[in-house]
């Protein structure tokens, strides 16, 4: 299902040392395949999110738009794009120098590995590469069927409500899921339930559990949904489910990719011509730019600072997401250092007002759950309206209001009934109540008498 | 070159359909204000538009008030989120770009004032078509350069020849051309009719007319343009100011010039009569001229002669003579109510009084809209 270039011999020849040396590490990871394309191509593989094929969106013309500005305006341009799949494909930018191509693949072998080890990534589809083509396929027939209009519609509510998965859930327990019906199959079972409700379509099994964080997987189940919108929203779902590991471990992976390329080159591969432009691409890549947030250079510090405590890489890179990554790792001294400081001017930064711990807090708050809002399904028909009822974990950063109020509206358009999701606003308890077109903000003040005003 | 990504392609027109729906919705808006005029490079406009986002459950604040922007279901995006896709390198993770250029084709945006305004295509003038020549090889020949050999006509009469002759052998089907078989592509001259036009931006820059008409009349001007370029394919625009005495001036001129002084407007119709008859025959232009002012005239007896120079010798040469009235402090206005006068019943004079940039798009249909 890839795109099939060939590589000029040099490349070849090069990914192949760089592939031994890997091995020759200890790193261990599926085929990797590298494409060699040009940069308006790897444009258009990066607005897909690193896959030749998807299903039909604008969001993705979009990106793409975005991306191929920044090119040739020469704001911004994608070195490298490497994709969790078995094999393992990777994309390489034919304007890129040798040594770029280079750093490049020893990158992508790290990445790879990570790919193939971490546990996070353990339940991920391994054949994205073909399901994303089949579902492209199907998404493609759907338009055919119930016109763009519609299905772009509903595609875009679905898309909306995407965070809702549970990041904890190890796909692997799903694993046993029954094999897909064929085209034929599904037909004869669509005959011999006509004029039945949809709903009593669905095998009878035991409910699901509350509270449930895989608000999708609860719609897909229980949602009164055509049969085409219940396979979209399957699609989607899987999808989510397979890009979440990645940003789960945005910065333990780069970090990991980061210490092999630099560790693989400088081992012996790098001419010594090309040593300073090496030093210059890698220093640009894990640079620390004034109020951004540099995945690369956190991880690549964090995997350079177990290593001098002495700590197994290896077996950091099989077990951590971020967050875990962080928590362990992280003390008085990292931070420091982190921050350009040596140890012994820690007492210097305390006076200077530096709290290490409010820094990692913060970080580890910004990453935790993929840094997204964590909302749970907590109820169903509370009120008899056959509403579902939702709440987000109020950590202390308020939802933004003017977007969820459209979710909500999204969710109840796909769930048919109300849709309730309790949340604070400004400290104080709130709930968001999306009716048909309707979506009311009501605030529960307790003892305020102000806030029962308001809401009327 | 066959690129393996033809699928984008799909995706991106898509998109860019969306955002021409976004830019006809807020067409009205730019049709009174200049944002676009600055932007507008030879062949497209680049459009500004709030980037189109997913709602999503985000944290963010909410200061501002409680009402919430997601009306349409789309959001102007806050920051976009990181891309999924593992690794988009070092450089270029671009975070908060709340807008989103979009080049848009000249022709299509003028499509799009058509479409707002229900402006008709223009028809051809009068009966006399006026017609172009141009040639395509539509045509075959006994002779002719080796480059424009027709091979398949040349190979059938081969074949004709050699059949016809008895020389044709089913097993050893052997054709042998001599130089008579041989036909060549040949030009043949084919008519359409032509398109070519000429504007003529008359601008009264005497004391009274300030930076909001001046303003007022570029939009217009940008406008008119643009629609006339998709009407026809060359287009060409002669800018004239004028306050007592007439000059033709370079765009940015015209656009930024401030005069004082007395205004004369049959000056600007004599200077404009004469381009045309040193530039612009009638009989191979479409002519345009427009006059901006704010309505004061110098005299009435200078009206009396703008009135006589339209009547005799302009409005027999025109498709189109269009004047707007632009409303300053101290213009009377005058002007186009003697214009109305003497022209009642007259289609070809069209006049329109814009009391504020709000009626700038009802100006420029009732210009362009008949069509001539």
């Amino acid at each position: 299902m890839g795109i099939k270039t060939t590589l000029p011999t040099e490349l070849k020849y090069h990914a192949l040392v760089i592939e031994s040396k890997a091995r020759e590490y200890g790193l261990d990871f599926f085929d990797v395949v590298f494409e060699l394309l040009d940069a308006r191509d790897v444009n258009g593989i990066a607005a897909y999110g690193g896959f030749p094929v998807r299903y039909p969106s604008w969001r993705f013309g979009m990106e793409f738009e975005k991306l191929q500005r920044g090119y040739s305006w020469g704001m911004s341009k994608i070195y490298e794009l490497v994709i969790n799949n078995d094999p393992t494909y990777a994309y390489l930018v034919r304007s890129n120098s040798l040594l770029e191509q280079k750093l490049v693949m020893a990158h992508v072998y790290g990445h790879a590995d990570f790919f193939k080890n971490n546990v996070w990534f353990a339940g991920t589809e391994r054949r994205m590469l073909d399901r994303m083509a089949y579902g492209a396929t199907r998404v493609r027939r759907m338009i055919d069927q119930h016109g763009q209009e519609v299905v772009e519609k509903r595609l875009d509510d679905m898309l909306s409500l995407e965070g809702l998965i549970d990041p904890f859930v190890l796909r692997s327990h799903e694993g046993v899921r029954e094999p897909q019906r064929s085209l034929s199959e599904h037909r004869g079972l669509r005959l011999e339930n006509f004029g039945r409700e949809a709903a009593a379509a669905l095998p009878s099994r035991p409910g699901p559990q509350l509270p449930e964080a895989d608000v999708l997987g609860y719609l897909v189940q229980e949602a009164p949904l055509a049969d085409w919108e219940r396979e979209l929203l399957e699609i989607v779902r899987a999808e989510a489910y397979y890009f979440l590991p990645q940003r789960l471990t945005k910065v333990a992976n780069e970090g990991w990719a980061c210490y092999w390329h630099s560790k693989i080159l400088t081992g012996g591969l790098l001419e010594a011509s090309e040593i300073v432009d090496f030093a210059d691409v890698h220093s640009g890549a894990t640079a620390a730019a004034p109020g951004q947030f540099n995945p690369y250079r956190l991880g690549l510090r964090l995997f350079r600072y177990a290593e001098s405590l002495g700590h197994d890489l290896f077996m950091l890179r099989r077990i951590h997401n971020d967050v875990s990554f962080i928590d362990a790792l992280v003390d008085e001294r990292f931070a420091l250092e982190y921050h350009g400081a040596e140890e012994k001017d820690s007492l210097a930064a305390r006076e200077q007002g530096f709290d290490w711990k409010a820094w990692k807090e913060n970080l580890l708050t910004s990453l935790s759950f993929g840094g997204q809002p964590r909302i749970t399904l907590v109820d169903r028909d509370a009120e008899g309206e056959g509403e579902l009822v939702l709440e987000h974990r109020h950590d202390g950063r308020d939802l933004q209001l003017g977007q969820s109020r459209e979710c909500v509206k999204r969710l109840a358009s796909l769930w048919g009934a109300p849709v309730h999701l309790h949340t604070r606003l400004d400290d104080e308890p709130c709930t968001l109540i999306a009716r048909g077109e309707e979506v009311e903000v009501r605030t529960e003040g307790g003892d305020d008498p102000q806030a029962t005003a308001k809401a009327s | 070159m066959s690129s393996p990504l033809y699928r984008i392609q799909g995706d991106h027109s898509r998109f860019r359909e969306i955002v021409k729906g976004r830019i006809r919705r807020d067409l009205e808006r730019f049709l009174s204000t200049g944002e676009l005029i600055a932007r507008c490079g030879e062949h497209a406009v680049s459009v500004p538009v709030p980037q189109i986002e997913l709602p999503r459950f985000t944290f963010g604040s909410n200061e501002g008030g409680e009402g919430g922007e997601g009306e349409d279901g789309e959001e102007e995006s806050k920051g976009g989120e990181g891309k999924e896709g593992q690794g988009s390198g070092a450089a270029g993770e671009q975070e908060g770009q709340h807008i989103l250029e979009v080049d848009v084709d000249l022709g299509d945006l003028a499509d799009m004032l058509g479409d707002a305004l229900g402006l008709p295509n223009i028809e051809p003038r009068g009966t006399k078509q006026i017609e172009s020549e141009a040639s395509r090889y539509s045509g075959i020949r006994a002779t002719g350069p080796d480059s424009l050999r027709h091979f398949r006509r040349s190979f059938k009469n081969a074949v004709k020849r050699t059949i016809a002759s008895g020389a044709w052998d089913a097993d050893d089907p052997r054709v042998v051309p001599i130089p008579d078989d041989f036909r060549y592509r040949s030009a043949k001259a084919s008519r359409k009719p032509d398109s070519s036009a000429a504007v003529f931006h008359m601008m009264d820059v005497s004391g009274s007319m300030g930076r909001e008409q001046k303003e007022a009349v570029r939009i217009q001007a940008f406008w008119i343009d643009t629609w006339l370029r998709r009407q026809y394919e060359n287009l060409e625009v002669v800018y004239i100011v004028h306050d007592a005495a007439a000059r033709v001036v370079d765009q940015h001129t015209f656009f930024h010039l401030r005069e004082s002084g007395g205004t004369k407007i049959s000056s600007a119709y004599e200077l404009c009569l004469s381009e045309i008859a040193e530039r612009f025959r009638p009989e191979d232009y479409n002519l345009y001229p427009f006059h901006y002012s704010d309505g004061d005239n110098w005299s009435a007896r200078d009206t009396e002669r703008c009135v006589a120079l339209l009547q005799d010798e302009l409005l027999p040469r025109v498709n189109q003579f269009c004047y707007s009235q632009v409303k300053s402090a101290h213009g009377s206005g005058q002007f186009k109510k003697d214009l109305d006068a003497a022209f009642e019943g007259v289609d070809e004079v069209v006049t329109h009084a814009v009391r504020s940039k709000d009626e700038i798009p009802d100006a420029i249909r009732s210009f362009l809209g008949s069509g001539r």
